[in-house]
């Protein structure tokens, strides 16, 4: 159980790391990519494709190496969370947005909002997973 | 209250890197990017005009502005030989791309800027989408 808790972990981290990375590489399709949302002034969109990509490293580095675990939850949920209301919207309002979770990427257009609105709730819960088998840990006494 | 403490430390950590990085990265997106942005009916009026499609390969072929041609940073080398013959010194170019969240078309308007040290180039506002509005382009093309 606890195993499987840091693999969870560890994967969600490389899975932000990653995300972070691929958005540093081309920062203006991100910020396309934010702009097709249709929820954010242009200002605000700027500044958020300029941050996200380093707190996904930083949050990305902190699960991976277990360091600043707290922070890099609460920071990692507040993220995923948003990209779910995000992606949700602009599915229920029929936009044609681009993910931008991973770059801009042809697989994440094709496949519509599906699979980013699952494989974010997949990575909230590999964050929450984690916490849990933490929390149980410390009610049960190390094991 | 630990990890909020620890949360701000991250916060801090990622909005001193992205600082650097909005002046020192390249491709670093600008706050003052309509500077370049100019409505269809400013850009009616201007004349001469070059038209630059900023899309994909594959959109310009589709359907292009009448006169335009391709310049995208993807094939950037093999593109601007073919702007060169077309462009013009007392010539405005008007550069667009497939809407207003597209960015493409500040790309390449930035980049024109830089390489040809000129100041007349422009971004239509809303790009394909509302030359499609204004029934200047034939129907969607993607």
């Amino acid at each position: 159980m606890r195993i499987a808790g840091r693999i969870a972990e560890f994967l969600v981290g490389v899975a932000f790391a990653w995300a972070g990375v691929v958005k540093l590489l081309d920062p203006s399709a991100f910020l396309s990519a934010i702009l097709t949302y249709e929820v954010f002034p242009y200002q605000l969109a700027v500044a958020a494709s300029l941050i996200t990509p380093y707190l996904e490293i930083c949050i990305g580095g902190c699960l991976a190496f277990r360091v600043m675990l707290g922070g890099a939850r609460l920071i990692g949920t507040g993220l995923l969370v948003a990209f779910i209301g995000l992606l949700t919207q602009a599915a229920l309002r029929g936009l044609d947005a681009d993910c931008g979770c991973f770059g801009s990427s042809v697989s994440d257009s094709e496949s519509g909002y599906t699979w980013p609105i699952i494989r974010d709730i997949l990575m909230l819960a590999g964050l929450y997973g984690c916490l849990i088998v933490d929390r149980l840990k410390i009610s049960g006494g190390a094991e | 209250m630990r990890a909020l403490r620890e949360a701000a430390v991250l916060l801090a950590i990622a909005i001193a890197c992205s600082t650097v990085a909005y002046f020192g990265h390249p491709k670093a997106p600008s706050f003052h990017v309509d500077d370049l942005e100019r409505e269809l009916d400013e850009i009616l009026e201007m004349s001469p005009v070059l038209w630059v499609d900023a899309r994909s390969d594959e959109e310009y072929q589709s359907g292009h502005y009448e006169d335009s041609i391709s310049l995208n940073e993807e094939n950037w080398e093999s593109l601007f030989i073919g702007f060169l013959d077309r462009w013009l010194p007392d010539q405005a170019t008007v550069v667009y791309c497939s809407s207003q969240s597209c960015l493409r078309s500040h790309e390449v308007a930035r980049r024109l800027k830089e390489e040809l040290d000129i100041e007349e180039v422009y971004v239509l506002r809303g790009g394909w989408e509302t030359l499609m509005e204004a029934n200047l382009v034939g129907g969607p093309e993607k």
